[in-house]
């Protein structure tokens, strides 16, 4: 890496500004930060999108196309604009969110993007906002695909609701259940617009919202243009993103062949 | 099944209804911000943050007006920076990874796989995460604070080359081999078999043009000047400065920027669904 691409002579200055970057306090604040955000976006989006496409195989069949539209409506808005609306949502202490949710529980109203302890909850509400649509949307899909005879084979053999899903619809939805987990684990190690506008820029008080691309760009920017670091950081996160995606790639078929072996 | 009303799972009819009404309550949640945001749009700034008011109370389309009329900066300008932006990388995109994905589907040759998992393997690594060092060639080749400068990047995509390759792959031999026997070049073959796949296509573009438009970090980067911003770059400098300027502008410009995918999406949406389902459930 060189010290500074873009002004002023550029210094060879070897794996100086990876050492730099990995002994950083802020760095490991929002290496953390942002794991703690991936786990959670995960955690709440995937179940919650298995439950409401299952829902939608039992809806009023005229209403499907209705809902699986809107469902699609926070993935084609520009998170720009999701996180200008979002500012709504969590505004301080009239915001949609309190007074929809908290307040008439008698709750006291939360400052979502001031207090430490609420500000990465509030991210990942918004991604969970923005993203279950869409799974839900693929998972229909997916499950609209499940040859019906073998739902049918499920419940003569006496096989109550709850069984035929777990043992006949849930190994037909895995490839698309692990698509979606790399996909959301994608996105969130990635996220930039939504923190960014939500939180100014800043990495929100005391760096509670602090995720790496945000510190990428602050380190960048401001306030001097430290790029070769950022640089660093930013490709730090490539062996994350790639370790990860290869477990997933890893349990998959380790689960296929767990599975078979059972079958056989 | 033979009874239709029933779902996957054999389910009375109170679960249709339960479900019906837990997907309608999901649904609201989804609209109402959007619905505030087109209303908030007409409001006054004290209106605007009152987040449980939908309608305002006397309906000015003022601020729409003026926004229009390039008060605050000039709308159509931008707009068409959107629009060059999202449509220049879709098209590019299409033909490209269509191309590569023909080969791919239907081409045996020696370094197929590596070229492949290579080309698959740029999805795992998200833009974001490489817009600096991209930044730093993008200086190199000269085409900072150019609309080249986005399109460039975003034209081949691995995500892009896995959907054609599916799609391609779906096509039976038994036609090319004909078109072969015809004596037709293996561009031609291609370009015969194009058509076939023309709602893939469609769909394709579509999901790109949106996915060019929301593009914020690279453009925030490389588009300096006012005559070259996009509109999430403009809806975030409103914003920045934003004590200065009513608050229904910003919604307004918001609504603006949300509509043109609202109604490509809306136009396609049936063709793109059927398509997206096959691609899916193979």
């Amino acid at each position: 890496m060189h010290s500074n691409e873009i002004a002023g002579p550029t210094r060879y200055v070897g794996l100086e500004n990876y050492h730099d970057t990995w002994s950083d306090p802020r760095y490991k604040k929002a290496l953390l930060n942002t794991l703690k955000y991936t786990l959670l976006c995960i955690g709440v989006i995937l179940p919650f999108a298995l439950w409401l496409s299952h829902l939608l195989q039992h809806t009023w069949k005229p209403a499907r196309p209705v809902f699986s539209f809107l469902l699609l409506l926070p993935s084609i808005t520009p998170p720009m604009v999701l996180a200008l609306l979002f500012l709504l949502v969590f505004h301080g202490r009239d915001g949609l969110l309190n007074q929809m949710f908290v307040t008439p529980f008698g709750l006291k109203a939360i400052n979502w993007l001031k207090d430490p302890d609420w500000i990465l909850t509030a991210l990942v509400i918004q991604s969970v906002w923005r993203w279950t649509g869409l799974a839900t949307f693929f998972l229909m899909s997916a499950t609209d695909g499940i040859p019906k005879t073998y739902l049918e084979a499920a419940r003569l053999d006496g096989a109550k609701p709850r069984q035929s899903f777990w043992h006949v619809c849930l190994p037909f939805l895995r490839p698309m259940l692990l698509f979606i987990l790399a996909y959301l684990f994608i996105d969130a190690f990635a996220m930039f617009s939504g923190a960014y506008m939500l939180l100014g820029g800043s990495g929100g008080t005391s760096d509670a919202g602090l995720l790496l691309v945000t510190f990428t760009y602050q380190t960048a920017f401001e306030p001097f243009n430290a790029f070769g670091k950022a640089t660093a950081i930013s490709l730090s996160l490539v062996p994350w993103l790639v370790g990860v995606i290869l477990l997933i790639l890893m349990g998959n078929r380790g689960w296929r062949i767990r599975a078979e072996g059972r079958s056989a | 099944m033979a009874n239709s009303s029933r779902g996957a799972f054999g389910v009375n009819r109170g679960a249709t209804w339960l479900s019906t009404g837990i997907l309608t309550g999901f649904s609201l949640l989804l609209v109402y911000p959007f619905a505030w945001m087109f209303f908030a749009g007409f409001k006054t700034n004290k209106e605007v943050f009152e987040p449980m008011q939908l309608f305002p109370k006397n309906f000015s389309g003022e601020y729409y007006g003026r926004l229009l009329s390039g008060e605050w900066f000039d709308f159509w300008q931008v707009f068409l920076n959107s629009c060059l932006l999202a449509g220049g990388q879709s098209v590019f995109a299409v033909i490209i990874t269509a191309m590569a994905g023909f080969v791919f589907a239907r081409y045996r040759f020696k370094t197929r796989a590596v070229l492949f998992i290579l080309a698959i393997s740029t999805i795992l690594i998200p833009r974001q995460v490489i817009a600096l060092p991209l930044y730093g060639w993008l200086i190199k080749l000269g085409v900072t604070n150019s609309l080249w400068g986005i399109i460039l990047p975003g034209v081949v995509t691995g995500v892009g080359i896995l959907f054609f390759s599916q799609v391609f792959r779906q096509i039976p031999e038994s036609l090319l081999e004909a078109g072969r026997l015809e004596g037709a070049s293996e561009f031609r073959l291609f370009w015969i078999v194009l058509p076939l796949a023309n709602s893939a296509l469609l769909t394709y573009a579509l999901i790109h043009f949106i996915l060019a438009w929301h593009e914020h970090l690279l453009p925030l980067l490389v588009l300096q000047t006012p005559d070259k911003l996009t509109l999430p770059l403009a809806l975030s400098s409103l914003y920045g400065s934003s004590l200065r300027y009513p608050k229904a502008v910003i919604m307004a410009a918001s609504t603006l920027a949300v509509l043109p995918n609202l109604i490509l999406f809306a136009l396609c949406y049936r063709r793109a669904r059927s398509a997206l389902s096959e691609v899916i459930s193979d």
